[in-house]
């Protein structure tokens, strides 16, 4: 196995920006399926069995410092070594070949490490300071001698620097994940009057991605809505939502009571009222043929926005709101298109707690419904309690409450 | 079971009430048609926490679905009822919620008379209104198994927002919601499903000192069964402490127009 060590010294350093990076990493899994992000500024990559597609070794690694400082111009330290020891002492060892050259490429076979100073093992100063004392100043001292005897006089601590003063370092490669995003968009020709319509396309859009990764075993966790009107800038949300899930309904309601907060503040508050009117009185579609034809019919109905006065809509107390919002006059954007993404894939299968308690499978379904409260009425309104001091003198004293988006 | 009226069941010259009278007796009912009695399925409902108001009740308990006004004067217990009840219903693997206008919830009652906080959302609205709405989206949730409505003794809140609010409960028909509203039980009891008032009976005390006390609840409207029955309860007097089973054993009912016993809290 040949391994790749990429070293950023100005990304480590404190006070930093971190953002450049990701984009690097993803700029190096263009060049090797295996990129593993060890650390912020330190990659390593996986070039074995490249040379037939990008050259010998040397310019492999040059092409990798070329995609990285195409992303982000910085100075730049590359290891090639066949473990992840090797590698990573070559960057430590490797120089530039001219003063003020942006990048240095070393290369460390193990034959190469007898030779070198005890001092270069990650060890701590005691350990140093012991190996000393034994007269242990090179790394063949160290690797000449019984694994046991190292064993005895030193640990496992011993035991793992003489593998390494050996050349012997098993920790395997782990490749990153790269950050997915699935998405899929709806335009609409021609533009709608209402947002009503938008509901139920949502709703769709959401079951479709929800479908996708369904059979991949994956769930999002952050959702990012965006709305692109005729007359108006594009409104873009991104909802996290409070755990992975793969529920349509859910998400589409959580996305529109966020559409609603986000419209509250920028004055759009009687578009974000027909929204929620709009998902709440069609029922669900089951598939995507009644679904454009529930889409249809919504679209028909919402070409005359009169008739969407909820006067019958099921909700309680929202309808005096409503009318309230009504009475202000504001223009309705009309809606050109949509795009919902999905990022922060994960697995569901991970959280088992309502598998052994099913009242903590409806307390998990209760937070979104709390974050879509959160939405309508702000923050500060849910709480959760908690006694601390239930012999404390004071009523105030004994419990507190906890906010429960926290 | 045979339901028709059959005209000439009774003499002519016996008065109408008679004959209605023996009709009972032989277990027949007065309906209108042949068609048989449909039978209707209990309506779900929400333990009190209080076996004899659950049987007063009619339904086994506070009918989900609808709301309940908790008619009590300040101190006569309701608070402890409904805490009662939010426990009974955690017991049977529930969720609940109390909606605390004034913020007069201490915790550490509830936790005492038996309410798992773990599983407790406490919601803390800015007026009526908003504490209406806030518990229309909790029951439109239909995840939420019993809801305390807790408005304080001053507030007085909008009929037609109750009036809605036990509308879509009732289409959801999930929730029980118990609305304490001392200061305005004109307005929710016109509006309220259920209807319990209770009224203080007895102190219960030990030797002078005052540990509880024994209350009536009347059930004075129910919309899903007979209205009428009533139970007596005692509520004990814990202020977030544990009561100690010794108190309940020794308790003995003290009259109201007696001599008052000291109030000091007996607990663990």
């Amino acid at each position: 196995m040949r391994l790749l060590v990429l070293a950023f010294p100005e990304l480590r350093a404190p006070g930093a920006d971190p953002r450049p990076w990701e984009r690097m990493l993803d700029a190096l899994d263009d060049l090797s399926p295996r990129v593993e992000a060890v650390d912020l500024g330190v990659a390593l990559v996986d070039i074995t069995g490249l040379e037939p597609m990008w050259g010998p070794e040397r310019r492999i690694a040059a092409r990798a410092v070329m995609l990285t400082r195409a992303v982000a111009p910085m100075v730049v330290r590359a290891g090639i070594g066949e473990n992840r020891w090797l590698a990573s002492l070559a960057t430590r060892l490797a120089r530039p070949d001219r003063p003020g050259a942006p990048a240095a490429l070393r290369t460390l076979e193990r034959a190469e490490l007898p030779d070198l100073p005890l001092s270069l093992l990650p060890a701590d100063a005691a350990m140093r300071q012991r190996l000393a004392l034994f007269g242990l100043v090179r790394m063949e001292q160290l690797a000449a001698l019984p694994r046991s005897a190292v064993a005895a006089q030193f640990g496992t601590t011993g035991e793992r620097l003489q593998a390494l003063a050996r050349g012997h370092d098993p920790r395997p490669l782990v490749p990153r994940r790269r950050p997915e995003r699935v998405a899929a968009d709806a335009i609409f020709e021609p533009p709608l009057d209402s947002i009503g319509a938008v509901a139920l396309t949502l709703r769709r859009l959401a079951a479709e991605l929800c479908d996708r990764l369904r059979d991949r075993h994956l769930a999002p966790g952050r959702a990012t809505l965006t709305l692109a009107f005729e007359d108006a800038p594009a409104l873009r949300v991104a909802q996290p939502f409070p755990q992975p899930a793969l529920e349509p309904d859910w998400i589409a309601r959580l996305l529109l009571s966020r559409v609603e907060a986000a419209a509250r503040a920028s004055g759009r508050q009687k578009l974000s009222s027909v929204a929620q009117d709009g998902l709440r009185r069609h029922p669900q579609p089951a598939d995507p043929e009644s679904s454009r034809l529930n889409l249809h019919k919504s679209m028909t109905s919402n070409s005359r926005p009169r008739q969407n006065r909820p006067s019958d809509a099921p909700t309680v107390a929202t309808s005096d709101r409503w009318q309230e919002e009504a009475s202000e006059e504001h223009p309705e954007p009309r809606v050109a298109s949509v795009r919902l993404a999905f990022d922060r894939l994960t697995d569901p299968a991970t959280r088992q707690l309502p598998a052994f308690e099913a009242r903590a499978g409806r307390w998990e379904e209760l937070r979104w419904s709390i974050e879509r409260i959160r939405h309508r009425f702000g923050e500060g309104r849910l709480w959760r309690a908690t006694v601390d001091r239930p012999h404390a003198a004071l009523a105030e004293h004994r419990s507190r409450l906890v906010d429960i988006g926290q | 079971m045979q339901t028709d009226v059959v005209a000439d069941s009774a003499p002519d010259s016996a008065p109408l009430a008679a004959a209605l009278e023996t009709l009972r007796a032989r277990g027949l009912d007065l309906r209108r048609g042949s068609e048989p009695v449909a039978v209707a399925a209990p309506r779900p409902a929400v333990p009190t926490g209080h076996p004899a108001l659950d049987a007063a009740l009619g339904v086994g308990g506070w009918p989900r679905g609808s709301l309940a006004l908790l008619d009590a004067p300040s101190g006569g217990g309701a608070t402890s009822l409904a805490l009662g009840t939010l426990a009974a219903a955690q017991a049977a693997g529930g969720l609940v919620a109390w909606l605390d206008l004034d913020g007069t919830l201490d915790p550490a009652v509830a936790a005492c008379l038996g309410v798992s906080l773990e599983w407790l959302l406490v919601a803390r609205p800015r007026d009526p209104g908003e504490a209406i709405e806030l518990a229309a989206w909790l029951g439109r949730s239909g995840l939420i198994d019993a809801l305390v409505l807790d408005l304080g003794a001053g507030a007085v809140p909008d009929r037609r927002a109750l009036d809605r609010l036990g509308a879509l409960l009732g289409r959801t028909g999930g929730t029980s919601a118990l609305v304490l509203a001392p200061g305005a039980r004109a307005v929710a009891g016109t509006v309220a499903g259920v209807r319990v008032a209770v009224h203080r009976s007895a102190w219960l005390a030990v030797g002078r000192d005052l540990v509880g006390q024994r209350v009536r609840a009347v059930v004075e409207r129910n919309r899903w069964a007979l209205a009428g029955g009533s139970a007596e309860l005692d509520l004990w007097f814990g202020e977030g402490r544990r009561i100690d089973p010794l108190v309940t054993a020794l308790a003995e009912p003290r009259p109201l127009d007696g001599e008052r016993p000291a109030l000091r809290v007996v607990s663990a």
